[in-house]
């Protein structure tokens, strides 16, 4: 009961910090980064979609390192839920005598809705909200329907990697052509003075590699708790 | 009323069900039914994101926390209710005919009825015609909780499981009354090693 | 939107994962203290009267889309981290019959 009461005390501490660091916030926080993003965000990276803009052009280095983190967190939990006795064959817990018809047939019916639903978010991205990141978890709960279509569905979870790792050099291929045409790496590889039609072939390129990268992400995350639920 | 002012009393609104959702959540003893709250709770968060004008965020938070995980939290939880057996001894310690009334069968249920786990007793060919040399092998590899043999030699079942386990120390105390019962701890290995 | 209605979510999440005695409870309130700082991120950008980062969408001020930006990559993040932690909840069970955090770590006082 001690301990509950210290606890209270001392969260009730950090929220009066917490209310005195927000009562100057403005002094920290200006408009500057945002009205240049307005002014040139369009010219210079050629997305309509200023948030596409940021993670694909000015700060492409993050969503590297993004990709690269989910990369090492699929690793580990492949690692973790290895299970070396002769299972090359994924048994589902996905029971077909206890799931209802009605699910499934519904289920044909969304699934090929949400796979465009989620290309559409993928190429999409550079004009309206949506991106790699968005587009890449539609498209793995699409393939998550699957399973419930087809119980004694296998996956081979060593080829989904290669693709992924793969996908993930592609990226950094594709992120590092700018140093030909424009000398420097991480950004846009069209010049800076060409038109916006054809700065946008790059943001639908490296747009569908993270979707791909991150769709084979998830769903070798959710293919490996599948089989851990046998 | 007009747009804006509603917006804000709806924003107010929905902060205020975030704050409830999270109480429950931090305060219910049910783990299944927090993952009903936490999906809610996805929504509502979504909801607000659109408010304060990310609908790139919105989608974002909705195709992850509307399947994905939910779903591995349900995997996580129902994995952690179960309780493994493999039965390798193939007489009537467990089955008798079809039905599960052996002795050990009874020793078992009321262990797991102790811990509220659900007991998960197969033999499956595949591991069963493993050698028993491999048994320390099979525990720490896979997920079976408890190996039953029968000695050939002393006419004695087995227990074999891991010592880390407080579900074997529990075993070990309920079966000390039972001679022919014996029970073998695997020995401590390094987590995940 | 009131930036300290939001922080109180956080402030939840953190006394959860004080007083959790369960793995799978930390692992919750985990998630929430994410989606608190996440609105968090999203309020500093935000000002009434903004309209979405889309050029050609909305003739007023935007709001600010940096934020924006960091956070979507955060909750992909989150949710595979999410996954990581629950992953290895599923083994610490497996290899102690238990997901207590006070028989895991083999307290018999657990409070």
């Amino acid at each position: 009961m001690v301990k509950q009461a210290l606890l209270l005390v001392l969260l009730g501490g950090i929220f009066a910090v917490f209310y005195l660091v927000t009562e100057d916030l403005s002094e920290l926080y200006n408009n500057f980064g945002k009205t240049y993003f307005q002014l040139n965000g369009l010219l210079e990276t050629g997305s309509r979609n200023l948030v596409t803009a940021i993670y694909l052009d000015y700060r492409l280095f993050d969503s590297f390192f993004e990709a690269g983190i989910l990369l090492v967190a699929v690793a580990g939990i492949i690692w973790i839920s290895k299970h070396d006795l002769n299972e090359k064959n994924a048994q589902f817990m996905l029971d077909r005598y206890k799931t209802p018809d009605l699910f499934i047939t519904f289920s044909r019916i969304v699934y090929p809705m949400m796979l465009v639903f989620g290309f559409y978010v993928i190429i999409n991205g550079h004009l309206s909200p949506g991106g790699g990141f968005q587009g890449g978890a539609i498209v793995a709960t699409a393939i998550l329907i699957l399973y419930y279509i087809d119980h004694d569905r296998e996956t081979n979870i060593k080829q989904i990697v290669t693709i992924e790792k793969l996908v993930f050099f592609l990226i950094v291929l594709v992120a590092s052509l700018s140093l030909l045409t424009r000398g420097e790496f991480f950004t846009n590889f069209m010049p800076l003075d060409s038109s916006v039609a054809s700065k946008a072939i790059y943001l639908v390129i490296l747009n569908i590699l993270i979707g791909f990268k991150v769709a084979l992400g998830l769903w070798t995350i959710f293919t490996a708790f599948l089989r851990e639920g046998r | 009323m007009d747009g804006a002012t509603m917006i804000e009393w709806t924003a107010y609104a929905l902060q205020g069900i975030l704050i409830l959702l999270a109480i429950a959540i931090v305060l219910h003893k049910n783990n299944g039914t927090i993952i009903i709250l936490i999906a809610s709770f996805s929504l509502v968060t979504a909801s607000l994101y659109i408010i304060n004008n990310a609908p790139d965020v919105a989608i974002a938070e909705i195709a992850i926390g509307s399947a994905i995980i939910p779903l591995i939290y349900v995997i996580s939880i129902s994995r952690q209710r179960e309780f493994i057996v493999l039965d390798r001894a193939m007489d009537e310690f467990i089955f008798i005919g079809d039905e599960l009334a052996g002795i050990g069968y009874v020793l078992l249920h009321r262990l797991a009825e102790y811990y509220h786990l659900e007991l998960n007793i197969t033999n499956d060919p595949g591991l069963c015609s493993l050698d028993e040399a491999m048994d320390r092998m099979l525990c720490e590899k896979t997920n079976v909780d408890l190996i039953v043999a029968k000695d050939e030699e002393t006419g004695k079942y087995v227990f074999k499981g891991k010592r880390s386990s407080t579900l074997m120390k529990k075993l070990q105390q309920m079966t000390q009354p039972f001679d022919n019962i014996e029970v073998i701890l695997f020995k401590d290995s390094e987590f995940g090693g | 939107m009131n930036p300290l209605l939001t922080f109180i979510v956080v402030l939840i999440g953190f006394y959860g994962l004080a007083t959790s005695k369960n793995i799978i409870k930390s692992v919750f309130s985990v998630t929430i203290i994410e989606s608190g700082i996440i609105l968090l991120f999203l309020n500093l950008g935000n000002f009434e009267g903004g309209g979405i980062p889309i050029v050609g969408e909305s003739l007023t001020n935007i709001v600010d889309p940096l934020p924006q930006a960091l956070m979507i990559t955060t909750i992909v993040i989150g949710s595979t981290v999410t996954a990581l932690a629950l992953m290895l909840s599923i083994k610490v069970f497996h290899h102690y019959g238990t997901v207590e955090w006070a028989e895991v770590l083999g307290r018999k006082d657990g409070e």
